[in-house]
Parts: structure tokens; sequence; C-alpha cells
């Protein structure tokens, strides 16, 4: 008897995980990002996701490859200034990333493969900003060559960005619901 | 004037990787080419940008010489979207060919590699990346800027290809570049003219 009843509620949270996502489907705004026409709707949100992808994680590189001793002339601490830029683009990827998922969250949701890309932005994240703490905090400790622990958190912020595109670039190819009333 | 049957010329040229279009259209070709593509943008992207910018003043504690070490990584960010994006058009070469934000791209293509070009056999390449001089000069400016509107429409008009996905034509395309895939008697019909 308490197995079925797990079973119900299992099918109950579901439902109302569903009701929930089908809500969103039918908004207003998720209708005008999938269905119009207009340039400004789906096609914006795409572009200003591969820009601020360009921007966040390019820059990140960047920086990386200049503590893993890529263009060694440079002085590390002068690539403070172009951290607003990265953090830029990170932002504008979090705004149309939203757009995205607000077009379709059951499609993003239901796939394992969204959560992954998640967790690996997360991590990305977590490793950008040890590093920013140790390389960028105080602006004359900047250009001693970096420590063995900044260089690997180098590596771990290329890996994590790099693995959070090809994350991004599979969801396209393992969703397996489009929508809520598909079920 | 027309494009048209270098167009289709093309279509025939990239028709005959036929070993990489074997491998673009097994299960995980395509979004393995597609990830390829992305990462490749990124390091392009990332580090143009930070050249170009400097050359715009920001980050002037890098000596423009020093920053221009980035393009390197530009380089070879380039040869990985350039190599992937070769293995889209061989695995489906009418896609990209008629398609009009893909002319587009390439314009923007063209217009940033001739900026490129022009940055350098105009000596202002030289003076930058030889100079010890913290500021770049005004014209130099202006490749940057060019450059990163160009760069910008290359990925805009990347991104929206999906958006202009070409049919095809309802008749022979005698236009200056078509836009809709000609059948083969209309290639034919385009040739005999």
């Amino acid at each position: 008897m308490e197995q079925v009843g797990e079973v119900y509620n299992d099918r109950v949270t579901m439902a109302s995980a569903y009701a929930v996502l089908g809500s969103i489907e039918s908004s207003a705004f998720s209708t005008w990002l999938r269905e119009s026409p207009s340039l400004l709707a789906f096609p914006l949100m795409l572009s200003l996701h591969a820009i601020g992808m360009g921007l966040a994680a390019g820059i990140n590189a960047a920086i990386a490859l200049r503590i893993l001793g890529a263009v060694p002339q440079v002085p590390l601490g002068g690539m403070r200034p172009f951290l607003r830029v990265m953090w830029a683009g990170f932002w504008m990827n979090a705004v149309s990333g939203a757009a995205l998922l607000i077009a379709y969250p059951t499609k993003a949701l239901t796939n394992p493969d969204f959560y992954l890309k998640l967790a690996l932005i997360a991590l990305a994240l977590v490793a950008v900003r040890a590093l920013n703490r140790r390389v960028f905090a105080s602006p004359d400790a900047t250009d001693v060559p970096p420590t063995r622990v900044v260089r690997r958190l180098a590596v771990a912020s290329l890996t994590c960005w790099a693995g959070a595109i090809i994350a991004g670039r599979l969801l396209a190819y393992t969703y397996t619901q489009l929508f809520a009333s598909w079920k | 004037m027309t494009l048209v049957p270098l167009q289709a010329w093309l279509v025939r040229v990239f028709a005959r990787g036929t070993l990489a279009a074997a491998f673009m259209h097994t299960h995980w070709g395509w979004p393995a080419a597609e990830s390829v593509h992305f990462i490749g943008l990124s390091l392009l992207f990332g580090t143009l940008v930070v050249w170009d910018l400097r050359l715009l003043g920001v980050g002037r504690r890098i000596p423009l010489a020093a920053a221009h070490g980035f393009l390197r990584w530009t380089g070879i960010g380039f040869a990985l979207s350039a190599g992937s994006g070769v293995m889209f058009l061989m695995a489906e070469p009418t896609e990209y060919i008629y398609n009009p934000s893909f002319h587009f791209k390439m314009v923007c293509l063209v217009l940033a590699g001739l900026n490129a070009l022009a940055f350098y056999v105009t000596g202002y390449g030289r003076a930058v990346t030889r100079g010890a001089q913290g500021v770049a000069p005004r014209a130099a400016k202006l490749f940057a800027l060019i450059s990163l509107l160009a760069w910008l429409g290359v990925i805009v008009f990347g991104r929206l290809l999906t958006f202009y996905r070409p049919a095809w034509c309802g008749a022979a395309p005698n236009g200056f570049v078509a836009d809709c895939v000609p059948s083969i008697e209309q290639q034919t019909t385009q040739h005999s003219r």
C-alpha cells in the first residue's frame, strides 16, 4: 500500500510540474519568443547567446592562456579592464539564456544534459571567481608569476567553459520532450 | 553579372568531400563539429576582442606589441571554426551555398579579412606592433572598430542560418545570387544560356 502511495505522490508531483511548464509555454512572452516571425524574438536571443559566449568564454580563455604562459609579454595585471567585458558577456548570456528557457522550458528542463550544462557553468564561475580573487584582487600583486593553484584554476576554467559549450550544443540533439502537453 | 554558376560549382566542389559527409551524418558527427565550431568561435572572438579593444584604448597597461601576441590564438580559433565550417559545407553544400544568411556571413568574413589585410599592408600593423607607443593612431582604431563589427556580423548571420534555409527554386534562378536550390535541370538551363 505504501508503494502505491509513493507512485501516486510521484504522479501528482509530475502532473503539477507539467502544469507549471505548460503555463509558462502558453504565456504571451513564451509564445511570442517561439512563434513571432520577428528577428527580435528567438533569432535575437540566439545571436546574443552566441556573442555573450564569445565574450565570456573567449576573454576567460585569453586570461587563462596568459596565466598558462602563452603571450608572456602581456602583463597579467593589464588584463584587469577586460574582466568587465567578460562579465558583460556572462550577463548577456544569463538574460538571453533565460529567454531561451522561457521559450522552451519543457524541452530544457526534461533534458539531463541541461542540468549538466548548468553544473559546468556553476563550476566555471567558481573557478573564474577563485582565479580573479587570487590574480586581480590587489593591483600590485598581479605581475608576479602565477602560482600552481592559479594555473590549475586557469585549466579548470578553460575545461568547464569548453564543457559548457559542448553540453549546450548537445541540447538540440538530446531532448526527448518538446512541450508539456506531449506526454 | 551572376554568381549562380559559381554557386553550382561550389556545391559540386564541396560535395566531393564524401568522407567528411559520411562522418557528419553519423549520430554524433554534426554536434561534434558544432562543438568545435563554437569553441573555435569563443577562442577567436575572445582574443580578437582583447586586441581590438586594446587598439581602441582599453587596458593601456598592456603594450600594443604584447597584446598583438593574442592574435596567434585568434588564428588557432579561426582554424578550428573554419575546419569544422568546411565539414558542414561538405555534408550539406546546398544548405549553405544557397542560404542568404550564409551569403551575408561570407560578406562579413571577407570584410574582416580585407580589413585585417589592409591593417598590415598600409603599415599600421608594423607601426603599432614595433613602436613603443601606448596609444594607437586614430586610423588603427577605425580598423579595430570595423573588425569588431565584421566579426559580430559573422556570428549573427551564422546564428541566423537556420531561419533562412533555402527551398527548391520555382524557376531557374537568374539574379545576381540564388537564394533557392536549383534542380539539375534548372542548372543546365542556366549553363546553356
